[in-house]
This record gives structure tokens, C-alpha cells and sequence, in this order.
């Protein structure tokens, strides 16, 4: 464990957000209102329970990545605040454009590889 | 009980939010702008100037200026209360309390020179920092006051929660082509659920602070009522010493800080001088926190007449002790970096969004059917609730509008400032009162828009010449810009709403709103 606050942390902050954006959009995917607002069908079974599976595992990396970056005291709290303003940006843009997660999901999966790139260690 | 356990927590819900709502959504509203204190006061004194680096010699120079000041101005004073200057701002703050019954003293003084800072007079941050918990009110009242309805806002969280019916397929839904009232209780589940774990943690650590003031038994009886002994015993103060009663003369204060801070790693923030003028006076020098979740300031204590170290006090906290320092810090944040900060702000902002929201929904649930007249109860909320969610944001834009605009050379300029912004308030209030409901929300919100629009434009025209990074003070008003679009928006939207037409031809419903579709 790195010690906490030493490097960057708004880049901790970004992986842990970018996981949990596409964590929460999977999950949010998984339901039938919102599937549909998308891909105009509701999920089959399924499609409902792997967006199910790969939206927990992201929020659970999500979390898993702030403790190994940030520690015990601080992880949770970066990734409950992470999570909380990536929740608010995916309410926002599945109701006024949900066909936006289309091309917002690729982008926030590119740039949490490039902030995880840029986190050493 | 004949109806439901859901039926009766969506009762308690909805009177429980309503009778402290108005209190939460300012204890909110200040609480969240609270985070950028330190900015909101750099803004209300654009005559400061930032420097790279203060020296430890300079430090120790400060505080000897600091202390003759103190000798000549408030020689009879308790206590004294230095801030010492920092780079972000070099300025030495100096606050004494004075014998009961006198009001204490403030003045800001230039650490170069020790003469007062030539600066407008402010209470900037501050004031919008003692209103969250003290609501302008006696302290003991405003304290009282914000603790109560936090904790029938913490009864308020848990019914919401047990009320939701579908806390989790509803938790992404933010509905907008529906009526009125789903619209407004989506807004109030998706502002209250998303950021749920910082309502919790925020109420519960906002009540925890003041928990010694509401729950003083455990140290009246263990300690006779002597706060300061319990605090000293747990490690978070250094002990008291008490006045001889003998007069003494203080030794210079230079070689104590310069003590200090090869004792203690990290900067000096401020000291404080107790019973300045008897033989058994004491230094404390209080270092800033080191990071960490737990507000824990590391302190040296020293003998006043000799410069003694008497008492070094850094970590090592028991953990009850450290389970309420954690508290405090959490809900102050103070180790958050700018990111980290925004989210909080932004989770604030939430708070704001949730308290706001389920106001107006009370209101928007029984509104009186077409051409029925409402009832003075429905008045009445309507009233307050304008009053208060347009109101206080109206107040704040006033505030700052009116430290741009008041004379400098103003008689008790920071009295003016407070003024205005109660001014404001009641002003939008009162005008709001008159009008049909959505003429009165639309004008109301334009209004805050202009006022933060004015206050920008103020800045802009009369303190441009004074700013010492532009960049900055155009980055604060491109937030305050932000901050009036949103109003705008809002302003706008009340204007132009129409409820779908089976809503409309069916009338609202009039009874206890449902917290979930059925």
C-alpha cells in the first residue's frame, strides 16, 4: 500500500469514478425502463444478469482500487464520493440523452485506462 | 394502529421534513458553501496579497508584533487568540475575549508592520460558516435550534428510506414527461438516495460535533461539569492552567514559536494566550492538522512568564476520544484536495437539492384544484417555502453584491454587509407573498440569477485593479456566473411548464402524497 495523499490523488478519484460509471450504466442497463430508452427492447434474461454480474464487479474494482491507492481511512470515502458524482453525471445524461451512454461508456472506460496508466503503483 | 408500518413512516416522513425544513435547507445551503470558506473570504478581500513562503523567522515576528498589539489594545482581555499568517494568507488575525459580559475583539493586522491591514472589513466565510450552525441566533439558541431539526432530520432520512418503496429500480429514474409531482419526487429520491451516504454521515457527524453541548450529563458527572478537564484528559487540549491570581509579565513570544516548531513537524496555525497578564499565564501554540481523516490539531504548551515547554501533545489519541475527532473531521472535510472537495460540495449541493425539493413537493401534492382557493396553511408553506429556498440563495448573492458596492470607509461596514443580506432575503420573501404561486417562484428565481449576475459585474467594475491572480477571481465569479444560469434555468422551467394533458385534466391529487407508484 502506498502511503495516502503522497501522488495525485484527483487521478485516484478519476479511475475510481470511471469504474463506477461504467459499474452503475451496467446496472442501470440491466433494468428493463432504461435498457429500453437505449436499445428500444427490454434485456433477455440473460443480458440482464451478465450487466447485472460486470456492473457489481466494476463498483466492487471500484472500491477495491481506492483502498489500494488511498487506504483503509481514505478509500472509502474517495470512492463513496466517486461513485456519487458519477451516479449524478449517469441520472442526468440517461434521462435527457440516453443514447448518449452509447458513446459516453467507451469514453469513460479510455479514460480510466489513461488515469490508471498515470496512477504509479 | 390501523394503518400500515409504510403508511406511518411516510406520515412521519412528510411532517417531520416539512417542520424543520426550512431550517435544514439554510443549515444546507450555508453548510455546503462552508467549504469554500477560505475562497468566499479571499474573494471578500481582494486587497490581499498571497506570497510564496513565510520564513520561521518571520513567523516568530509576527507573533512578537501580534503580542505588542495585544499589550497596548487588550491588555485586560481573558484570552488571546493569534492566527498567524500563511502564504495563501499573510495576514495576522488577532481575536480577544474579554471579561463576561463585554464583547470580544478582532482586528486583522499586516504581519510586516503590526498595524491594522488596510483591507475593507469583512466577516467574509465566516459568517456564512457561524450561520450552518448558529443561524445568526444567540450561539446557545442557533445551536439548539440546528441541533434539534438535525435530529428530526435524521428521523426524517430513515422513514424516507423505509418509505421508498423502490429504492433500487427507481434509483437511476429521474422521470420528466410525467406530472408535476412525479417530477419533483423523482428529483427528491434521486438527490436523497444517490448521495444517501453522505446525508447520514453528514447529519449524524453534524450533531455528534455539538453532542457535548446536547448530552452534557456524561461530563457533569465524571468531570463536575468542566469540559475543558474532559477534553484535556482525552488528549485533545492541553491542560488548563489556572490564573494565579498574582501578576506576572509574559516573556516573548519569538523564541516560543521558534521552540515549537523545531518541537512539532508541519506548520504553526495560531496561539493562544491565556490570562495574558498573570504570573501562571500560558502559551499554547496549535499546529495545523496533519493529514488525516481525525481533526486533530497537535499542540506545545508553555509557562508564559519563562517560556518553559510545560506540556507537548501530538497523536496518541484513546480511541473514543479518536472515534469523535474522526466524526468532526469527516464532516468538516478539512483533509479533502480540490477534487475530493468538489465532490463534497457537490453531494452538498444534493442535500440542498433534497431538502429544496421535498418542500416544494409537499406544496405541489395539495395544490388547491383549478379555481378552488388554497387554504392559509397551503399559503403559508408556499410563503416560507419561496421565502426560504429562493430567499437564501437571493441573501448570499446580496452579501457578496454588497461588499462590492458598500463604501470602503462605511461605519461598521461588516454589520452593513449581514445587513443587506437579511435585507435581501426578506425582501424576496415578502415580494414572493403577493403574486400567483408560479409568477412569484419565476420572478423570485429570476432574481436570484440577477443578484449573482450584479455581484459578478460589481467585482468586475470596481475591484478588477486589485485582483493579484486574475484567474482566480474570474474562476469564483465563472462559478457565481454558474450558479445564476442555474437559477435562470429553473426560473425559466416554472415558466414554461405544462403537465401532461391526462395530469392536468385530472386535477393533482389532494391527499398524502405516495412515496412510490402503487
Amino acid at each position: 500500500m502506498t502511503m495516502p495523499g503522497t501522488t495525485s490523488p484527483g487521478l485516484t478519484l478519476l479511475v475510481c469514478a470511471g469504474l463506477g460509471f461504467l459499474g452503475l450504466a451496467a446496472l442501470c442497463l440491466s433494468l428493463a425502463r432504461h435498457h429500453q430508452a437505449v436499445w428500444s427492447h427490454p434485456p433477455d434474461h440473460r443480458r440482464r444478469l451478465g450487466l447485472r454480474g460486470a456492473g457489481w464487479a466494476l463498483v466492487a474494482l471500484s472500491l477495491a482500487v481506492a483502498i489500494h491507492r488511498d487506504g483503509w481511512a481514505f478509500g472509502p470515502v474517495d470512492w463513496l464520493g466517486a461513485l456519487t458524482g458519477a451516479g449524478l453525471l449517469l441520472i442526468v445524461v440517461q434521462s435527457y440523452r440516453p443514447r448518449a451512454l452509447l458513446w459516453l461508456a467507451p469514453l469513460a472506460a479510455l479514460l480510466t485506462v489513461v488515469a490508471a496508466l498515470g496512477v504509479p503503483g | 394502529m390501523k394503518q400500515g408500518f409504510r403508511q406511518s413512516m411516510a406520515w412521519l416522513h412528510t411532517w417531520s421534513g416539512l417542520v424543520v425544513g426550512w431550517v435544514l435547507f439554510a443549515v444546507f445551503v450555508t453548510g455546503t458553501a462552508t467549504y469554500y470558506r477560505a475562497e468566499i473570504s479571499r474573494w471578500m478581500q481582494p486587497e490581499l496579497r498571497r506570497e510564496a513562503t513565510i520564513a520561521p523567522e518571520a513567523l516568530a515576528a509576527s507573533a512578537d508584533r501580534a503580542v505588542a498589539y495585544l499589550q497596548e489594545q487588550a491588555g485586560g482581555a481573558r484570552t488571546w487568540f493569534v492566527t498567524l499568517p500563511t502564504p495563501e494568507r499573510p495576514l495576522i488575525e488577532l481575536f480577544w475575549r474579554n471579561r463576561p459580559g463585554t464583547p470580544p475583539g478582532h482586528v486583522l493586522l499586516d504581519p510586516r508592520t503590526g498595524a491594522p491591514a488596510a483591507m475593507r472589513a469583512t466577516r467574509g466565510g465566516d459568517f456564512l460558516y457561524r450561520f450552518h450552525f448558529e443561524l445568526n441566533l444567540a450561539p446557545l439558541w442557533g445551536r439548539w435550534i440546528v441541533g434539534l431539526c438535525a435530529m428530526v432530520m435524521l428521523v426524517a432520512l430513515v422513514s424516507g428510506i423505509v418509505t421508498h418503496r423502490r429504492i433500487f429500480t427507481d434509483f437511476f429514474t429521474l422521470r420528466r414527461d410525467k406530472a408535476a409531482q412525479r417530477g419533483w419526487l423523482d428529483a427528491h429520491n434521486v438527490s436523497g438516495v444517490l448521495a444517501l451516504p453522505f446525508h447520514l454521515m453528514i447529519t449524524y457527524s453534524g450533531v455528534v460535533t455539538l453532542a457535548l453541548m446536547y448530552m452534557p450529563w456524561g461530563v457533569t458527572a465524571a468531570y463536575k461539569g468542566d469540559s475543558q478537564a474532559y477534553f484535556a484528559e482525552t488528549g485533545q487540549i492541553t491542560q488548563a492552567r489556572p490564573a494565579a491570581g498574582a501578576p506576572g509579565t509574559l516573556a516573548p513570544v519569538g523564541p516560543m514559536v521558534a521552540r515549537a516548531l523545531a518541537t512539532l513537524p508541519g506548520p504553526l496555525e495560531r496561539l493562544t494566550i491565556v490570562n495574558p497578564r498573570d504570573a501562571q499565564s500560558t502559551v499554547v501554540a496549535v499546529f495545523e492538522e496533519p493529514h488525516g481523516l481525525s481533526h486533530e490539531h497537535p499542540q506545545v504548551a508553555f509557562a508564559g512568564t519563562s517560556g518553559a515547554v510545560v506540556e507537548v501533545l501530538s497523536g496518541g489519541l484513546a480511541p473514543a476520544a479518536r472515534t469523535f475527532t474522526t466524526l468532526v473531521g469527516l464532516h468538516e472535510a478539512h483533509f479533502a484536495g480540490t477534487a475530493l472537495r468538489g465532490l463534497f460540495f457537490l453531494c452538498g449541493l444534493m442535500g440542498c437539492t433534497m431538502v429544496g425539493s421535498g418542500l416544494v413537493l409537499w406544496q405541489v401534492a395539495r395544490q388547491p384544484k383549478h379555481g378552488a382557493a388554497p387554504g392559509f396553511g397551503w399559503r403559508l408553506v408556499h410563503g416560507l417555502n419561496l421565502g426560504t429556498v429562493a430567499g437564501l440563495p437571493g441573501a448570499i448573492a446580496a452579501y457578496l453584491l454588497a461588499n462590492r458596492l458598500l463604501p470602503l470607509d462605511l461605519a461598521g461596514r461588516p454589520e452593513w454587509e449581514v445587513r443587506a443580506f437579511f435585507g435581501a432575503w426578506i425582501a424576496i420573501a415578502v415580494a414572493g407573498a403577493w403574486p400567483a404561486p408560479r409568477r412569484a417562484w419565476r420572478g423570485a428565481l429570476a432574481a436570484v440569477a440577477l443578484l449573482f449576475v450584479a455581484a459578478v459585474l460589481a467585482d468586475v467594475a470596481t475591484a478588477r485593479g486589485l485582483w493579484d491572480d486574475p484567474a482566480w477571481f474570474l474562476g469564483f465569479d465563472l462559478a457565481l456566473l454558474a450558479l445564476a444560469a442555474g437559477f435562470a434555468l429553473v426560473s425559466r422551467k416554472v415558466a414554461r411548464f405544462a403537465g401532461p394533458r391526462r395530469a392536468r385534466a385530472a386535477g393533482a391529487p389532494a391527499g398524502v402524497p405516495r412515496m412510490g407508484p402503487a
